[in-house]
């Protein structure tokens, strides 16, 4: 199987896919409601797009192609009502957050579609513990070699979006100290990680043929790197944030996302060296298990900083463009919240520590999630 | 039987009477045949409790008494009582406002049931102060047979939901129009204050004694964790107190229980995580009912002429409850597929149509036993039948999380039993 050709799409467009809970109302445990789910949301016309995922009490939904953060929120927000009064109608609720808090990943159900079976009989107990839920966003790039070179400049960011999204603390009803436990569960796939160093679309269609040629891999879709190309669309898809408890939350990480591309595209601001991921994998542990209170170290200099006072100063050189985008509402709301150490995942601690009860703060995400 | 317990009782003086000792080594064979019946069949093990009982009915066993009376009365309400807390705490107010066709589909069911099961009967020369009472009985689906075989199978689903709740609304209306009408069997003259006034004063008393127990959990879990050891025994010990008084007020305890557990939930959205802490006491008592159920069943006077009536209202009730989840499936967000399954798994009939079948008995023990027996042979039919069929809709809609296969030959039995 070869490697598809790179699409042309809009540079900076956006795309933002969100994976989701459902739980029930009772105990607030997952519930196996995807197909009722899909068969009531297909009811209703709908921008973008209400798939199945890898088991039964998961959903994806997707926007179309958006220009900005604001049309990514005006997308995800019929999106979000229909599913909460879908949901209302079976009995359950719909909830964000990068894993759930209590569930037993044994109980889990594989969705009953070809390629869900086959990941299931392949990965073993590892395909019920992807039981984790993430956003993806798609970010459309000028030409095949521009995606390349946007996707390892991105991959500086990483700790950035990381402790930005982190919302999965809690894993089988245990704290795990890590503000974004789910990316763990990641790695436990061996085509995780960061992609290849390849700046050219002819490099990176060699190492794909290398490794189809071993039998490994199909497609694009069995890679499971944290930075994607995804040739079909056009675009780079950033696949390591958790999804949020808020779609707002949602669209002003895409506008993040964007603000940044727009600043690559326009500046050139630095090239990207295999080097840089000499400290890619210490920087991500850093800010899932951290989150706003981690520390990073810059590939270029090799300095230490808290995570937060790089966020600030990435905005700070930033903030032109994301102005251009229509971004910057999304970029203050984010960057106070940093500058708080806010994120989810502490959002979700402090109610656990009012509660004492992980379905209680199952439930009161939910409230959250509704908006 | 009756020579071997009496050469026993002289033989044998315990402490505590020999009903306990008799009652305790029962329970002891059910759990084994509990056990043995899921392990080799894959069956849930109700059915292995109501085979014993029944076995043990047969052959005149004489710890249970008809028309159920003292603590065995007590223990059966409070069994139904403690699972019918649970399942109207499942069941959210705020549904019906976002999905009526939920409540028409339940009241569809329930309806549809009655009628077709009373014109049966009466088609069948059945008196009709016989009939009604006999439809009343077979109304009630059973929520505990059907949360059993739901733990059993480690089931959740839309199905399994939609299948509780129904059940649950089932045995609500006929715990009110049961206990309402087993006070009007001896009247004469029936005037509409007549056919209202003990419907109104059931609900009254039960509603009073609902709001008494859901106000004092509520009370009680603005301090407590609800997954507290405690917070179960409270609950426990709440329940048995409430059970006790209902009744003695002229209330129905399930009713006054079931109304507490939907009370409360409205009251505290929180989430309801004491069932999994209810353990090994609640399991206990749900062993008892129903093996009190069959046993009492079982001791039904049996024949031919009986035995057309008895199935031909099994089979009425089964068609007419699945024709009325059918019905009002319409727009109520189910598959048509999932209709089907919900009203095969609420086929089971157990405790709650005992204790109603038994206050017609006690209100009147001449049309009681006529009630009775077409009543006992049916409840004890669709104890064990009913919970074979719950569960193999729940394995077809696919809402159990293990496969249906005997656990000795999977390999897993064991991990079932957690």
């Amino acid at each position: 199987m070869s490697l598809e050709a790179f699409t042309h799409s809009e540079p900076l467009t956006l795309g933002v896919e969100l994976e989701l809970q459902l739980v029930n109302t009772h105990d607030y445990d997952l519930a196996p409601y995807a197909e009722d789910m899909l068969r009531l949301m297909h009811k209703v016309p709908l921008p973008g797009s209400v798939v199945p995922e890898m088991t039964n009490s998961m959903i994806e939904i997707s926007t179309g192609i958006c220009h900005s953060a604001s049309e990514v929120l005006g997308q995800l927000s019929p999106i979000r009502d229909a599913l909460v009064k879908s949901a209302d109608k079976l009995n359950i609720a719909v909830v964000g957050g990068g894993t759930h808090p209590f569930q037993q990943w044994h109980e889990r159900r594989i969705y009953d579609k070809p390629r869900f079976q086959e990941l299931s009989q392949l990965y073993g107990y590892l395909s019920k513990q992807f039981t984790i839920f993430g956003q993806h966003v798609h970010i459309g790039c000028p030409d095949a070699d521009a995606a390349l070179l946007m996707l390892h400049r991105m991959s500086r960011y990483i700790p950035h979006f990381i402790a930005l999204s982190a919302s999965s603390p809690y894993v089988q009803g245990q704290d795990t100290a890590f503000d974004s436990a789910r990316l763990n569960s990641v790695f436990a796939f061996p085509l995780s990680g960061r992609a290849p160093f390849a700046l050219t679309w002819d490099d990176f269609t060699a190492y794909f043929n290398k490794m189809a040629r071993t039998g490994v891999v199909k497609s694009m879709k069995d890679f499971y790197w944290d930075i994607r190309p995804k040739p079909e669309f056009g675009t780079i898809e950033i696949r390591v944030f958790d999804t949020p408890l808020t779609i707002e939350r949602a669209a002003a990480l895409a506008g993040f996302v964007q603000s940044l591309g727009a600043w690559f595209l326009a500046e050139q601001p630095f090239m990207p060296q295999e080097d840089d991921y000499l400290v890619y994998t210490y920087n991500r542990f850093q800010a899932c298990r951290f989150g706003m209170d981690a520390v990073y170290v810059d590939p270029a200099t090799g300095s230490h900083m808290p995570l937060r006072d790089h966020i600030r100063m990435t905005m700070d050189q930033i903030a032109g463009h994301a102005a251009q985008q229509g971004a910057s509402n999304a970029l203050h709301m984010l960057c106070n919240e940093a500058e708080a150490g806010q994120n989810d995942a502490r959002w979700l601690r402090e109610r656990q520590r009012e509660e004492q009860l992980l379905a209680e703060v199952s439930r009161r995400a939910a409230l959250r999630f509704r908006g | 039987m009756n020579e071997i317990l009496s050469f026993w009782a002289q033989w044998l003086r315990p402490s505590a009477g020999l009903p306990t000792v008799q009652w305790s080594l029962l329970l002891a064979v059910a759990a084994m045949a509990g056990y043995l019946c899921q392990r080799h069949t894959g069956l849930p093990k109700v059915v292995g409790y109501s085979l014993v009982g029944t076995a043990a009915g047969l052959a005149g066993f004489s710890g249970a008494v008809w028309p159920l009376q003292g603590i065995g009365l007590f223990l059966l309400e409070l069994g139904i009582s403690i699972v019918l807390f649970e399942c109207g705490g499942r069941i959210p107010l705020r549904w019906f406002r976002h999905n009526p066709m939920v409540l028409v589909q339940s009241i569809a069911e329930s309806a549809l049931t009655y009628f077709a099961v009373y014109w049966v009967l009466v088609w069948l020369d059945m008196p009709a102060h016989v009939a009604g009472p006999l439809a009343l009985v077979a109304l009630a689906a059973s929520p505990a047979v059907l949360t059993r075989v739901v733990a059993d199978t480690r089931a959740a689903g839309p199905v399994t939901e939609r299948a509780i709740v129904l059940a649950t609304l089932s045995t609500l209306y006929a715990l009110t129009l049961g206990s309402a009408r087993a006070e009007q069997i001896n009247r004469q003259s029936i005037t509409l204050l007549d056919t209202m006034y003990p419907v109104v004063v059931v609900l009254g008393v039960s509603i009073i004694v609902a709001a008494v127990l859901s106000l004092v959990l509520r009370m009680a879990l603005r301090f407590m964790s609800p997954t507290s050891e405690n917070t179960s025994m409270l609950l426990l010990a709440l329940i048995a107190a409430a059970t006790a008084v209902a009744a003695h007020m002229g209330g129905s305890a399930p009713l006054a229980a079931l109304l507490g557990g939907m009370l409360l939930k409205q009251l505290n959205p929180r989430p309801w995580a004491w069932p999994r802490q209810l353990g090994n006491a609640s399991s206990l008592l749900t062993m008892l009912m129903f093996v009190l159920v069959s046993t009492v069943a079982a001791q039904a006077d049996w024949s031919g002429p009986v035995a057309g009536v008895v199935l031909a209202l099994i089979a009425v009730r089964l068609v007419a409850k699945a024709v009325g989840v059918g019905l009002g499936n319409v727009g109520s967000g189910a598959s048509w597929r999932q209709a089907l399954w919900v009203g095969c798994a609420m086929t089971p009939m157990s405790s709650i149509a005992l204790l109603i079948a038994s206050q017609f008995v006690v209100a009147s023990p001449s049309t009681g036993h006529l009630i009775a027996r077409v009543a006992l042979p049916a409840i004890l039919l669709m104890e064990v039948l009913g919970a074979v069929i719950a569960t193999v809709a729940i394995y077809r809609a696919g809402e159990s999380s293990k496969p249906w296969a005997p656990l000795s030959r999977g390999g897993n039995g064991d991990r079932s039993e957690s």
